[in-house]
C-alpha cells in the first residue's frame, strides 16, 4: 500500500533523563529532516529526578498530554499551548506508573501500589498492591492494574474493591506454580472495557474477558523473552508486544499465535504506538532510537537517534501541531512580506518594464532540440525505402570489419604473450 | 609492469619533495569507518548538550563526581582452573581496592545482592571454558548497568615470561582509547569506573583499554621517561587480554527478564551490515 499524499504525524517522545520532544513525521520520507525535531523542555534545566516514567493522553481528542516524572510531579501539557498545570503525587513512594483522566478526574498510580483519584471536591486513595503498570480505560470509569506477583485487577472508580481479579493458570505439569509478573496491559478496542490483554516479563501474553471467566481466555507463550509493552494493533483481538531483547511482534489472540515481527531494534522496546492512517507502527527503544515500521510490509521506514534513552511515545495524526522554531521562521517571513507589500507599487512597474522579456529565448533553444530527434526518426525510415539487397551488403561489410578487427586483436595478444615469455626468467632458465 | 614503473617514479618524486609534505593517512577499515550518528563529534550543539546531560544523569555519574572510592569484587565460574584463578589474582593487582573470591556455587543475583550489602561498587565475574577464561561480566552496583564481554587471547604473566612481583601496589593510570559512539562511551566509562580516580604517579603504571574495531585490548605497562623527557620507554608487565562486547543491560544482571540497552545476539546479520561498521 503506497501513500501518494504526504501526511503529517505528530510524535511525542519522553526520555529517561526528562527531555520531552516533538517530532513531526512526514509519510513522504524526503521531508523528514532534523529540523522536524524539537525539544519542548529546556535541557539545561534538567535535574536528576526529572526523568519521565509515564506519559499518557489526557483526553479523547488527544490534545492534552499527562506527564509523570520521577520526582512524582504530574504535568499537563497541551499540544498547542504548552505546559498548563502541574500536580504533585507524593502520597506514597515509588515511580508514577499509570496516569489517566476520567471526565474531570485525574488518576495517578504509583509503583508502591497506591492509586489516587483527584476530583474537584474530594481526593480518593485506593490501595492496589505493588504494581508495574496502571491503565485507565478511555471510554469508561474503570482502570486496571498489575505488577510483579500481582495479577491483573480491574477497578471501578469510586469503589474500594476490584470488580475483577484475574486467576492464574493452573499449575504446570510438574505441579509448579506459574510465576506472575504483569509488565503492561491494555484494554482492547470496541469491547466496552471488558476485555484486557496483559503481557509479562515471564514471557506470556494473556487475554482476559471479564464476562467469561477469571482465568485467561487465551495465553500465548514466548520462551525466554521478557515482554515490556503492549498496545492495540489495527485489527480486533490483535496486539503489538515489545520485548526486553529488542523484538517487536504482533500477537494474534484469536489464533493464539505470534503473527509478525518488526525488526531493527538493538535494545529493549520501551513503548509502542500505532497510526491508523498509513498503518504505521511507532516504537521507542532503550538504544535511543525512534523507529517507524510500515505495518503491512514490516519494513523499517524511519529511524531517528534521539540522544537519550526513550521511555514513552504518543502519536497523534488528526491535528497538526506546528513546530515552534518553524513558527518563528514563518512569522519572520510574514513580516518580510508585509514589508515588501508596503513598498510603492510604481517602483515595481518600472522594474518590470526595465526587465528584458525572457520568454522567447528558451523557445528558440527548444526548437532545434525538437527538430533533431525528428531528423533521426526520418533516417531509418529512408533506409527502409531502399532495396533490401543494399541493406544486406551493408550489414555484410560491417561483419567483415568486425572480424578483421578481432583478428588483429588476437594477433596483438599473441605477440604480447610471446614477448612476456621471452622476458620471463623461468622460461629462459 | 606499468605499475612497478609508476612506483619507482613515485618514489623518486617523494625523494625530491623531501620531508615537508605531510604523510598521507593510509586507508584502513578504521579510517574509512562508516559514520555513526551517535558519535559525539560533529553533532550540533543542542544534541551535544543533551548527550552531556544524559551522561551527567546516568548511573555512573556518581563515580565521575568522585563521590566514592570504587571497591571491586572479582569472582569466577564454579571450580575455576589454574589459569583463570591466576588471571583473577592478577586482575586484583591491576585494580586497586579489589578482592578475589571463589563463587561457592552462588548465583549471580545473590552475589549482586550481597555485594550491594557489603557496599561493593563493581562486580567482575570471569567465566571459564576448557580451562581458558572466556567470559567477562561486569556489573556496576547498586543499579546497573551490566556489560557482558567475550574474553579472548588472555595471557597471564607466566605465559608472557614476566614476574607478577614486578607489579607494584601503586594505583595505576587508566587510558581509555577510541571509545567514540554513545555505546562506546558508556562501556568506556564503565571500565574506567573500576579504578580509583586518583592515580599514584609515583608507581609509573599505566593500564590501557584500547578499542580497535570493537575489540577492546587491555595492556599493562610501566613507563620511564627518557632523559630528555620527550619520550617514554615502556615495559609490559602483564596480563593482557581482549574483550568484545556481547550485550549491555540496563540494571543489574537479569538475563531472562532484564531490559537490554544493546544486544547483538540474534540480529548479527541485520546489524553488521558492512565491514566498516563499528559499534564502539
Amino acid at each position: 500500500m503506497l501513500i501518494s499524499e504526504d501526511k503529517e504525524v505528530e510524535i511525542f517522545v519522553a526520555s529517561k533523563i526528562g527531555s520531552f520532544k516533538h517530532i513531526k513525521y512526514h509519510t513522504d520520507h524526503t521531508k523528514n529532516t532534523k529540523k522536524c525535531i524539537e525539544n519542548l523542555v529546556e535541557i539545561k534545566t534538567l535535574q536528576k529526578d526529572d526523568g519521565i516514567t509515564r506519559m499518557e493522553w489526557g483526553n479523547k481528542e488527544r490534545t492534552e498530554i499527562l506527564i509523570g516524572r520521577k520526582n512524582q510531579q504530574v504535568q499537563v501539557y497541551d499540544i498547542l499551548e504548552g505546559f498548563t498545570k502541574s500536580y504533585t503525587a507524593d502520597f506514597s513512594n515509588g515511580d508514577i506508573v499509570g496516569l489517566g483522566r476520567y471526565k474531570r478526574r485525574l488518576i495517578a498510580g504509583l509503583s508502591s501500589g497506591v492509586v489516587k483519584i483527584w476530583s474537584k471536591k474530594s481526593e480518593e486513595l485506593v490501595n492496589v498492591g505493588k504494581i508495574d503498570r496502571m491503565r485507565v480505560y478511555e471510554d469508561g470509569d474503570v482502570f486496571a492494574t498489575g505488577g510483579e506477583e500481582n495479577d491483573l485487577k480491574i477497578w471501578r472508580i469510586g469503589e474500594p474493591t476490584p470488580i475483577f481479579v484475574a486467576k492464574n493458570l493452573p499449575h504446570d505439569w510438574l505441579q509448579l506454580r506459574r510465576p506472575v509478573w504483569v509488565s503492561d496491559l491494555c484494554f482492547l478496542n470496541n469491547e466496552g472495557g471488558n476485555v484486557v490483554a496483559v503481557c509479562s516479563r515471564h514471557g506470556y501474553v494473556r487475554l482476559y474477558d471479564t464476562r467469561a471467566q477469571r482465568r485467561p481466555v487465551t495465553s500465548v507463550d514466548f520462551e525466554k523473552m521478557a515482554a515490556t509493552c503492549i498496545t492495540n494493533s489495527f485489527d480486533d483481538r490483535q496486539v503489538l508486544v515489545g520485548f526486553g531483547r529488542g523484538q517487536l511482534h504482533q500477537v494474534d489472540l484469536r489464533k493464539g499465535k505470534p503473527d509478525k515481527g518488526f525488526k531493527g531494534s538493538a535494545g529493549a522496546i520501551t513503548d509502542v504506538a500505532t497510526v491508523a492512517e498509513g498503518r504505521l507502527v511507532v516504537s521507542t527503544s532503550l538504544d535511543r532510537q525512534l523507529r517507524v515500521h510500515q505495518f503491512e510490509t514490516k519494513e523499517l521506514v524511519y529511524k531517528q537517534y534521539l540522544t537519550s534513552k526513550l521511555t514513552c511515545v504518543l502519536v497523534q495524526s488528526d491535528i497538526s501541531v506546528p513546530l515552534k522554531h518553524a513558527e518563528k521562521e514563518i512569522k519572520e517571513e510574514v513580516k518580510d512580506e508585509i514589508k515588501v507589500e508596503t513598498d510603492d507599487v510604481d517602483d515595481f512597474d518600472q522594474l518590470f518594464e526595465k526587465m528584458e522579456t525572457v520568454g522567447e529565448k528558451p523557445s528558440k533553444k527548444k526548437l532545434p532540440l525538437e527538430e533533431l530527434p525528428a531528423n533521426k526518426k526520418i533516417k531509418p525510415s529512408s533506409e527502409g525505402r531502399t532495396d533490401t539487397d543494399l541493406e544486406e551488403s551493408l550489414t555484410d561489410d560491417a561483419i567483415k570489419k568486425l572480424l578483421k578487427s578481432t583478428e588483429k586483436q588476437k594477433r596483438k595478444r599473441e605477440q604480447k604473450k610471446r614477448e612476456k615469455k621471452a622476458k620471463s626468467v623461468f622460461h629462459n632458465a | 609492469m606499468a605499475r612497478g614503473k609508476d612506483k619507482k617514479k613515485r618514489k623518486l618524486e617523494k625523494k625530491q619533495e623531501g620531508d615537508d609534505v605531510p604523510k598521507k593517512v593510509p586507508h584502513t577499515l578504521e579510517s574509512l569507518r562508516e559514520k555513526d550518528e551517535t558519535m559525539l563529534v560533529n553533532v550540533d550543539e543542542e544534541e551535544q548538550l543533551e548527550a552531556q546531560k544524559d551522561m551527567e544523569l546516568d548511573e555512573l555519574s556518581s563515580y565521575y563526581e568522585n563521590s566514592y572510592e570504587p571497591k571491586v569484587l572479582i569472582t569466577y565460574s564454579d571450580n575455576p582452573h589454574t589459569k583463570t584463578r591466576v588471571f583473577g589474582k592478577e586482575l586484583t593487582r591491576m585494580i586497586p581496592n579489589s578482592i578475589s573470591r571463589y563463587r561457592q556455587r552462588s548465583s549471580v543475583k545473590r552475589i549482586v545482592q550481597s555485594s550491594i550489602r557489603e557496599q561493593v561498587t563493581d562486580v567482575i565475574i570471569i567465566n571459564e571454558n576448557q580451562k581458558q577464561p572466556n567470559g567477562f561480566l561486569l556489573i556496576h552496583l547498586p543499579n546497573g548497568p551490566t556489560a557482558h564481554f567475550r574474553l579472548s587471547s588472555c595471557k597471564i604473566t607466566p605465559e608472557l615470561q614476566k614476574d607478577y612481583k614486578e607489579i607494584t601496589t601503586h594505583r595505576p593510570e587508566v587510558i581509555l582509547n577510541n571509545f567514540s559512539t554513545r555505546l562506546g562511551l558508556t562501556v568506556g566509562r564503565m571500565l574506567g569506573a573500576l579504578f580509583h580516580y586518583e592515580p599514584q604517579f609515583r608507581g609509573r603504571r599505566a593500564v590501557t583499554f584500547h578499542n580497535q574495531r570493537d575489540y577492546i585490548f587491555f595492556r599493562h605497562h610501566r613507563y620511564e621517561f627518557t632523559q630528555d623527557g620527550k619520550r617514554a620507554k615502556l615495559r609490559e608487565l602483564g596480563p593482557r587480554f581482549t574483550l568484545k562486547l556481547i550485550s549491555l543491560q540496563q540494571g543489574t544482571f537479569d538475563s531472562k527478564r532484564g531490559d537490554y540497552e544493546w544486544i547483538i545476539a540474534g540480529r548479527r546479520h541485520q546489524m553488521e551490515t558492512s565491514r566498516r561498521k563499528f559499534f564502539l
